[in-house]
This record gives structure tokens, C-alpha cells and sequence, in this order.
């Protein structure tokens, strides 16, 4: 596949003043990071509805839950980090009542590669999956950041968006995003699925073609919808392919690993299973693709594990 | 407002707290207690649950749920015999505010220090939509410990949310002992004078000065308002006044006989 590359992040405001253009429920809540996450720009158009929160991100999901509470619709862009873990029961307060609070996740996984591992979010997807009535959804593109923002604002209740700040490739898949399902991008056959997160985007473009160069035919699959998941689909997989290989920035512990195995754990027979991702460790400063491919989103990784399971 | 008429309605509501707690076997009655005065001015003077844009109440220190059910029942909302399944499995009255299962319930809370910033949200969204009316945070002295507490003063002093009215309920007792033992809050209302707020300090189990710091509330223009309310650790039941055992605890048969002969003697001392 030829593409160039694109930042997801850099989209961001953008998307959100075109929805917010016609949607006046639309509210953009910030805590000192406008510039980082884009968000900047819809302060510039929209001043009036946007909330600048300063360094206080608890109190910044709580205020989230306030605007909800008042019929409106309010996105929280801030790094994953902040909007998952030091917000955590302040999130879960807002999923508890089933608010209608929208989180843009900016910076996940090793993203933030230079700061280091008090940045790298790479426990993100483990702690927001479990909190129920939240939904989970990691744009791969774009195409699909726009999509996901739809969904969010179409969905009742609280939704958490992970986008990538590192780069991903431009393309734009004939496939729409939808809520509970994944995107089947490629499928050569049954030797394997490579299932990825969108944030991984650049390493399972690489490492699925490095596979198809050595005469593996499988199937590459953009989770999209972490949560509700595509659960027909993983069951589906479990059947028919001989390998999975689950491929994610974050940690294998909770993350997109640990959901697929929840659901292939209960079938009496499943496809042999492997994990990509960040071992049960703390990363380190760094470019950011030098930090993944230190920690095992690289892909030589990605194609041992699917020799292995074929094996 | 008829002082007299609010007072009786606050000392039947103190029987609704002492009995929902009696009959669970659990609940937080201190704390209820100590706020019930200023709940029941609040819902009786500014909150209209027929109107769709209404005056919203936060009650931050949820683990006083007991109060604010006992003001919606006297509102008719929960019927009397709802008030029996509190903390109870099939009830829509948890333990806490949720505002899932019952609508008047303006905010989900009970994880301290939340509260504030939730009406911080309301408030903003209200004055962006020049709503003519207010939203109430309701805070326990214990939660004063929370960081997130400051947060949301910062934030509602920022944006000088004058129609965001913050209500102290200080009654001096957290779980563990006197609040200004476990970590001290003084001096609290130069604190809120130093965030910007107008500054009220009253006694909160007297109804006459609860009304008259309400409508000097609704005076003030150009801030966010903070009432510290001096209130009194299960006022109203003769045993548990100024006693932290009765933070948290289930009443004993004699207790609740003892508390409802309290309430009786106390309405007829009103009447």
C-alpha cells in the first residue's frame, strides 16, 4: 500500500467546529492544553462554548458532567493520560449516571514518546473498558476520527474517543466506522488476523505487508469499536483463522489483548492467540517510534508472533 | 416565606430521615440532620419541578441522601412508602444520589469533592443560556479536604458564576472526630473571601437566618456566593446532637422511639 502519513490530533478542533458549527450543544472543555490537543481552534470560533478549566482535570471532568446534566453536549479533549487515569472516578461518576460526556483521549500509548513513561498511556483502554455504559472507540484515520466524533454525539451517553498523536496512515477506507463493529481492511485468507487499535495503525500496515511478502495470506482488522465489541466477528475469527495476533500501543495487560482473550477464553476451541504490545513495564524518554519499537510495537515483533502462533 | 410553615415542614422531614435510616438499618443521620433546615428552604423557595429550566440542587455530600429524599417526598415525589426501601435491593433510592433513577435527583455524587465542580458545569451552561435562575452545591466541612474543592472555587470565581450559590454545612464533625482536628479548615470563610466569593456566614439550623442568607444571595450580581452554614451534627434528636458516633449507624428500637419523641416535642414547640 502507498500513503503518506497524518497526525489524527491535528484534526481534531477541526471536526469539532464543523459539528459544532450546527450543533449548539456542542461545548469544548480544555485544561491548559489547548494548543497540543487542537482544541485552540474552536475556542477561536466558538468562545463562548468553550471551557477553559486551567491545570485541574478532575474538577475538569466533573464540570463536563455539570454542562451534560444541562442538556448539552460536552467534549473533554485532553491527553489520555489525564482523561483516563487522573480523572478516573470522576469519569466513572459521569458513566454511572450515563451522562452524555465525550472524551477526546489525545497522546495515548507511547505517543507522547519524549516526555516519557509519566505520559506514555498504556493503561488507558484497561481502565476505561471496564467502567460500564462507556464506549470505547479508536479512530484509525481521519475519516473515522470524523465518524467516531458522529458517533459520539449521536450516542447517548458517555463516550471515550482514543486518538493518536503520532502519525497513522492517510487513507481512507471505503468501510464506514460504526458503533460495535470492526473493519475488516484487508483479507487474503485464514493463515492469521493481525486485529489492531487504531493508535497502531502505521506498524500493522508494515508489519501485514512484511507478512503478505512471505507468502502469509491473513486478514488485517481495525478494531474500531473497543467497546461494545464486534463480538460476532472475534467468534468468527476464533473459527475460522488458524492465528490471532492482537496488536496495540498500550500495555498487554486489560488493553485489546486481554478483550479478545475474554472472548475466545469462554469457546471450547479458538484460534492460538498472541499479544503486541507494551510488557507489564514502565517505558522510558524517547522519540516515539524509537520507544515503541523498543517496546515491541515494531514490526519484527508483529511477524514472529504470527509465526509463532502458527507454528 | 412563612418561617413557621418551613420549620414544621424541616421537623417532618427529620422524622422521614430518622425512619428512612431506622427502617435500612444504615444510613449517615448526622449529617442529614445537620442540613435538612437548609435543603428544605432551598427546595421551598427556588426549585420548581414543573418548570423545565429550574433552579438545580447538587448535593455534594451525598452520603446525605436521607435529607434529600425526605424533601421529595414532602414534595411528592417519592411517596412515603418509597422512603422504606432506602438502601434496599429493587430500590431506586441508593445510598447515594443517582440521578439515573429518579429525575429530581439533579446530580449523581457521593464520591466527596465532585460535587462542586458539577455545578460549576450547570452554572456555566445556565449563564451561557441567561437562565434567571440558580444552582445550589451543597458541601459537607469534611469534603473541604478535597483538592478538587479548590479546583472548582478557582474555576467558579474565574467566571464569576453569580448565579452559583455554594452552601457550607459545617457542622464540625467528620467521620473520625472534629473536621478541624483531622485536617483544619480555618480560617474558612476568609478562604472563600480570598477565592472571590460573597461571603455569608450564618447559623443553618435557624430558619429565619437560612431564608434571609438565600435572598441575599439572590441579590448578588457580580460573584458566586458562599453561605456557611454553622449547623449542629444530628440536630434535632436529642442523643446524637454534637456526637460523631452518629456520622454513620443504625438506630437501636429505644433510640428511634427516643429520636421520634424528640421530633414530636420539637414540633409542638414550633406549633
Amino acid at each position: 500500500m502507498d500513503y503518506d502519513m497524518i497526525s489524527i490530533r491535528e484534526k481534531i478542533g477541526e471536526i469539532l467546529c464543523e459539528y459544532g458549527a450546527n450543533d449548539k450543544r456542542i461545548y469544548v472543555i480544555d485544561s491548559d492544553l489547548a494548543k497540543s490537543t487542537t482544541s485552540a481552534k474552536f475556542r477561536d470560533k466558538f468562545p463562548d462554548r468553550f471551557v477553559e478549566t486551567g491545570i485541574a482535570e478532575t474538577s475538569a471532568m466533573s464540570i463536563a458532567s455539570g454542562i451534560a446534566s444541562e442538556g448539552q453536549i460536552p467534549f473533554y479533549v485532553n491527553f489520555a493520560m489525564f482523561v483516563s487515569g487522573t480523572a478516573w472516578t470522576q469519569l466513572r461518576q459521569a458513566a454511572y449516571a450515563n451522562l452524555n460526556v465525550k472524551l477526546i483521549a489525545t497522546h495515548p500509548g507511547m505517543d507522547d514518546g519524549p516526555d516519557g513513561a509519566s505520559h506514555h498511556a498504556n493503561e488507558d483502554i484497561a481502565l476505561v473498558r471496564t467502567i460500564p455504559n462507556l464506549k470505547v472507540l479508536i479512530p484509525s484515520n481521519i475519516k473515522e476520527l470524523r465518524q467516531a466524533i458522529k458517533i459520539a454525539i449521536e450516542t447517548d451517553g458517555p463516550v471515550y474517543i482514543r486518538a493518536a498523536r503520532d502519525v497513522v496512515p492517510n487513507v481512507d477506507l471505503e468501510q464506514n466506522a460504526e458503533l460495535g463493529k470492526s473493519i475488516i481492511v484487508d483479507d487474503q485468507g485464514n493463515d492469521f488476523a493481525l486485529i489492531y487499535e487504531g493508535t497502531a495503525t502505521a506498524v500493522a500496515y508494515k508489519a501485514y505487508d512484511a507478512l503478505k511478502e512471505k507468502g502469509y495470506k491473513g486478514k488485517l482488522i481495525n478494531i474500531f469499536s473497543v467497546k461494545p465489541m464486534d463480538v460476532d466477528l472475534i467468534n468468527n475469527l476464533a473459527s475460522t483463522v488458524k492465528g490471532i495476533v492482537t496488536l496495540e500501543n498500550h500495555s498487554i495487560l486489560g488493553g485489546l489483548g486481554g478483550a479478545i482473550a475474554e472472548i475466545l477464553a469462554q469457546r471450547p476451541n479458538h484460534a492460538k492467540l498472541a499479544y503486541v504490545g507494551v510488557p507489564d513495564v514502565f517505558t522510558e524518554s524517547g522519540k516515539s517510534a524509537d520507544v515503541k519499537a523498543k517496546y515491541g510495537l515494531n514490526v519484527d515483533n508483529v511477524v514472529s508472533k504470527v509465526e509463532e502462533v502458527l507454528s | 416565606m412563612d418561617i413557621k410553615h418551613l420549620e414544621l415542614l424541616a421537623n417532618e422531614n427529620r422524622k422521614r430521615i430518622v425512619q428512612m435510616i431506622y427502617k435500612a438499618k444504615a444510613g449517615h443521620p448526622g449529617g442529614s440532620l445537620s442540613v435538612i433546615d437548609i435543603l428544605t428552604a432551598i427546595y421551598e423557595m427556588d426549585v420548581d419541578f414543573s418548570s423545565e429550566k429550574r433552579s438545580k440542587v447538587v448535593l455534594s455530600k451525598g452520603h446525605a441522601v436521607p435529607a434529600q429524599y425526605a424533601v421529595l417526598a414532602s414534595k411528592g415525589i417519592i411517596s412515603e412508602e418509597e422512603l422504606g426501601t432506602f438502601r434496599q435491593v429493587n430500590s431506586r433510592l441508593q445510598g447515594h444520589p443517582h440521578a439515573l433513577d429518579i429525575k429530581e435527583v439533579d446530580a449523581t455524587t457521593g464520591l466527596l469533592g465532585q460535587g462542586l465542580s458539577i455545578a460549576v458545569g450547570m452554572a456555566l451552561v445556565k449563564k451561557h443560556e441567561h437562565e434567571n435562575n440558580h444552582v445550589y452545591a451543597i458541601l459537607g466541612d469534611g469534603e473541604m479536604q478535597e483538592g478538587q474543592i479548590w479546583e472548582s472555587l478557582l474555576q467558579a470565581s474565574h467566571y464569576k458564576l453569580n448565579n452559583l450559590i455554594v452552601i457550607l454545612d459545617y457542622n464540625k464533625l467528620s467521620s473520625s472526630g472534629p473536621v478541624n482536628e483531622v485536617i483544619n479548615l480555618e480560617p474558612i470563610v476568609d478562604k472563600f473571601k480570598a477565592f472571590s466569593f460573597h461571603t455569608i456566614h450564618i447559623d443553618g439550623n435557624d430558619m429565619q437566618q437560612v431564608v434571609n442568607a438565600l435572598n441575599e444571595a439572590y441579590t448578588i450580581i457580580d460573584r458566586p456566593i458562599a453561605i456557611i452554614a454553622d449547623t449542629i451534627k444530628g440536630k434535632g434528636v436529642s442523643f446524637m446532637e454534637n456526637n460523631p458516633k452518629w456520622h454513620s449507624g443504625a438506630l437501636l428500637d429505644e433510640e428511634y422511639e427516643t429520636a421520634m419523641r424528640d421530633l414530636e416535642r420539637a414540633k409542638e414547640e414550633i406549633q
